[in-house]
C-alpha cells in the first residue's frame, strides 16, 4: 500500500493558505493577476519536474540556474536576429540538452560527485555569460512576446506546456519501463546494473532531460517580457530543490512523485505574493521558505522510522 | 632511478605537491604580466609588497570559511549555509552595537554565541535526527539569509563602527593585515585538531563509514556537531572580519561565499564523498584562488576589458573541473591498463 501522506499534508497546508487568503486577502484569487502569477511560475514547473528526475537517480544538479540564464540569453539573441520562433525553441532545448550531457557525462562517465561538478559548470557557464555579454539585455524584436497572441492567451499557452510536460513526465515515471529505472537506478545503482540496466546511460539521461527541461522553461519566461535579462536563472536551482525536497522526493533517490513536486511548488511559489496580500512584509519570504524545507526534512525523519 | 627522481616522483603524486606547483606557476606568471613601473618611477601591480598584503586580507573571510569546511567534508557532510551565517552574524552584530547599544566586544562576543546557535541548529537537526546535511543546510542557508533581511527590513545597512574596531579588518599588525594573524591562528588550530587529535581521526572515520565508527565506539554524534558548531563559530568571526573590513555591515554579506569555500576546499583535495583529505590542501586551495582572483585584476588586457571576476570565476571553475576531471580519469586509466595486463595469457603464473 503506498502512503500518500506527504502528498496530503503538503496539501493540506497549502489548502490552509488558501482559506486563510480566501477569508482575509480575496484580492489574491482575481483571475488576471493570479493567472499572471501561475505563468511565472510556469517555468519553474517544468525544471522541478526535470530536478525530481535527477534527484531520483540520486544525484544533483546546482547548475540549472546558469543552464537557464544560458538558453534564455541564446533564445533572445537568435530571435533578435530573426529566427522563427519554430526553430528557437529546438535549439534552445537542444542547447540545454547538451549542457545538461556535460554534467552527465563528467558524473556517469568518470564517476565524479555529482554536487561538485555542478557547482563547478555552474560557475563556469554563469561567469562565461557575464563575461560574454557583461549583464547587457537582450531586446526581442515584435510578435516574440506572448508569440503575438495578446497577454491573457500567452498566459494561457504557458500553463498548458507546463501542464502537458508535467503530465508527461509524471505518467511516464509511473509507467514506463524507462520511469521506473529511473527509481531502480536511484534506490540502489549496483542492484539496477546486475538486474540488467545500465545505470551509467539512465543517470546520463537524466541529467540531458533536466537540461532540455531548463532550455524550454527558458523559452517560456523568454516570451513572457520584452527583454531577456541574462539574470533571470541565478538562484532557479535552489527554489526548484526547495520544492522537490517539500514535495517529498528524497535526496537518497529512489523515493517520491511528480505530483508532491507540483504542490510543494505551488505552496513556495504562493508564500511571497500571501505575504503581500496578508500584508506582512515581504523580508520574510525567505526565512519561511527555509523554514518549510527544514519542517519537511523533519518530517522525513518521522517517515522513515515508520517505513522499514 | 635515483633517489633524488624517486622522492620527486613519490612527491608529485601527492595532491597538495601538485597544487604548490600550479600555485607557483600562477604567482610567476601574475609577477612577469602584473607587474610594472608607473610614469613616477614606482613598482606597481601584483608584484608589490602592498599588493600581496590586499590579497592575504580579502582571502581571509572565505579562507576562514574554507578551513572549517574541511572537517565538515571530511565527515562527507556539507554545509551550505555558511555564507547566509555570515550575512546573519553581521546584521546581528550590527544591531547589538548599533540598536541594543552594547559595546563592540560584547556585541562581538554575543555574536560568536549567536554563530554557535545557529551552527547548533545544523548539528542538531544532522548529527541528532541524522538528516541530510545537502538538505538541511539548503533550509538552514535560506532560513538565515531570510532572517538576515527580514531584521534589516531588507533596506537598513549599519555603519559608523569605531575605528578600534575598523582596525581589525583595515590596518597592519608586524607587517600583516590584522585579519591576517586571527586566519592564522584558525588555521593552526584546525589543523591541530584535524591532523594531531583523536577527534580529527574520528572526522575521517566517519566519512569513510557511519557504521564503522559507530561499531568502533567513537562518539559519532558529539563528533558531527562539533564540526557544525565549529563552523557556525568561525561564520561568525568572518563576519566580524568581514564587517570591520568594509566598514558596514548590511543583510547581503558573504552572499556566494559558501560556493568559493567548497571550491577551494575540493581543489585542495579534500574528498566530497569524505573520509580523505588535509587542512594543507585546503590552504593551498584558498591561496590558489585568493592569487588567482587577485593577479588576473593586475593584468593590463584584463584591466582593459574589465572583466577581473568574470575571467577569475570561470577560471576557478575550469580549475576545478580540470583538478577532479584529470583525478577521475587517472583512476579510469590505470583500470583500464590493469585490465589488459591480466586479460591476456591463459592463466598468469603464480609467483
Amino acid at each position: 500500500m503506498k502512503s500518500y501522506a506527504r502528498e496530503l499534508a503538503v496539501a493540506a497546508v497549502l489548502g490552509l493558505l488558501l482559506v486563510v487568503l480566501a477569508v482575509w486577502a480575496p484580492a489574491f484569487f482575481e483571475p488576471a493577476p493570479l493567472r499572471s502569477l501561475l505563468a511565472r511560475e510556469a517555468p519553474t514547473l517544468v525544471v522541478a519536474c526535470g530536478m525530481a528526475l535527477v534527484i531520483l537517480t540520486r544525484q544533483i544538479d546546482i547548475s540549472v540556474g546558469s543552464q537557464f540564464s544560458a538558453c534564455s540569453v541564446a533564445a533572445g539573441l537568435l530571435a533578435a536576429a530573426g529566427w522563427p520562433m519554430g526553430l528557437v525553441l529546438p535549439a534552445a532545448v537542444a542547447l540545454g540538452a547538451v549542457l545538461g550531457a556535460v554534467n552527465g557525462a563528467l558524473v556517469a562517465g568518470l564517476g565524479l560527485p555529482s554536487i561538485v561538478v555542478t557547482l563547478a559548470t555552474m560557475v563556469t557557464l554563469r561567469q562565461g555569460l557575464n563575461l560574454a555579454r557583461q549583464g547587457e539585455f537582450v531586446n526581442l524584436p515584435d510578435g516574440v512576446q506572448w508569440l503575438g497572441l495578446g497577454q491573457s492567451a500567452g498566459q494561457g499557452m504557458l500553463l498548458l506546456v507546463a501542464g502537458a510536460v508535467f503530465v508527461t513526465l509524471a505518467l511516464a515515471l509511473r509507467h514506463l519501463a524507462a520511469g521506473r529505472h529511473v527509481y531502480a537506478v536511484g534506490s540502489d545503482a549496483e542492484a539496477a546494473r546486475l538486474a540488467g540496466l545500465r545505470p551509467r546511460r539512465v543517470t546520463l539521461a537524466a541529467f540531458m532531460l533536466l537540461g532540455a527541461c531548463a532550455g524550454l522553461a527558458a523559452v517560456m519566461n523568454v516570451v513572457q517580457s520584452p527583454q531577456v535579462q541574462p539574470l533571470a536563472g541565478s538562484g532557479l536551482e535552489l527554489k526548484v530543490i526547495a520544492a522537490v525536497v517539500v514535495g517529498g522526493v528524497a535526496i537518497s533517490g529512489g523515493r517520491g512523485r511528480l505530483g508532491g513536486v507540483f504542490l510543494g511548488l505551488l505552496l513556495l511559489a504562493f508564500i511571497s505574493p500571501a505575504l503581500t496580500h496578508l500584508h506582512i512584509e515581504a523580508y520574510w519570504e525567505k526565512a519561511i521558505q527555509g523554514a518549510i524545507i527544514l519542517l519537511a526534512v523533519l518530517a522525513d525523519a518521522g517517515r522513515k522510522e515508520d517505513s522499514p | 632511478m635515483t633517489r633524488g627522481a624517486e622522492l620527486i616522483r613519490a612527491g608529485w603524486r601527492r595532491h597538495e605537491v601538485r597544487l604548490l606547483a600550479v600555485l607557483v606557476a600562477e604567482w610567476l606568471v601574475f609577477y612577469y604580466c602584473g607587474t610594472s613601473v608607473n610614469r613616477h618611477g614606482v613598482v606597481v601591480g601584483f608584484g608589490t609588497l602592498e599588493r600581496q598584503g590586499d590579497i592575504l586580507r580579502h582571502s581571509c573571510e572565505i579562507g576562514l570559511l574554507a578551513l572549517v569546511l574541511t572537517p565538515v567534508i571530511l565527515t562527507a557532510g556539507i554545509d551550505l549555509s555558511v555564507g547566509s551565517l555570515l550575512g546573519l552574524c553581521a546584521v546581528v552584530f550590527g544591531q547589538l552595537w548599533h540598536d541594543a547599544g552594547l559595546s563592540v566586544g560584547a556585541a562581538a562576543a554575543l555574536t560568536l554565541v549567536a554563530g554557535a546557535l545557529a551552527g547548533g541548529l545544523n548539528a542538531g537537526l544532522i548529527a541528532g535526527l541524522r538528516l541530510p546535511p545537502l538538505i538541511v543546510t539548503l533550509g538552514t542557508y535560506s532560513l538565515f539569509r531570510g532572517l538576515a533581511e527580514a531584521l534589516t527590513r531588507g533596506a537598513v545597512t549599519y555603519t559608523d563602527f569605531p575605528a578600534g574596531f575598523l582596525a581589525l579588518g583595515q590596518d597592519r599588525a608586524l607587517g600583516l593585515p590584522v585579519q591576517a594573524w586571527a586566519f592564522l591562528a584558525v588555521a593552526a588550530a584546525v589543523w591541530v585538531l584535524v591532523h594531531r587529535t583523536m577527534t580529527g581521526r574520528a572526522f575521517r572515520v566517519i566519512g569513510f563509514s557511519p557504521e564503522g565508527a559507530r561499531y568502533a565506539g567513537l562518539p559519532v554524534r558529539r563528533t558531527l556537531a562539533l564540526a557544525y558548531v565549529l563552523a557556525g563559530v568561525v561564520a561568525a568571526l568572518a563576519a566580524l572580519i568581514y564587517t570591520a573590513r568594509i566598514g558596514q555591515a548590511k543583510a547581503d554579506a558573504g552572499t556566494g561565499y559558501e560556493l568559493s569555500a567548497i571550491a577551494a576546499v575540493v581543489l585542495g583535495g579534500t574528498s566530497i564523498f569524505g573520509g580523505r583529505g588535509s587542512v594543507t590542501g585546503t590552504l593551498l586551495g584558498v591561496a590558489a584562488i585568493a592569487v588567482l582572483q587577485n593577479g588576473l585584476a593586475t593584468i593590463p588586457v584584463v584591466i582593459r576589458l574589465n572583466a577581473a571576476g568574470e575571467i577569475a570565476g570561470l577560471l576557478t571553475g575550469a580549475l576545478l573541473l580540470g583538478a577532479l576531471s584529470a583525478e577521475a580519469a587517472a583512476k579510469v586509466l590505470s583500470q583500464l591498463r590493469r585490465r589488459r595486463q591480466s586479460a591476456p595469457g591463459p592463466n598468469p603464473v603464480a609467483p
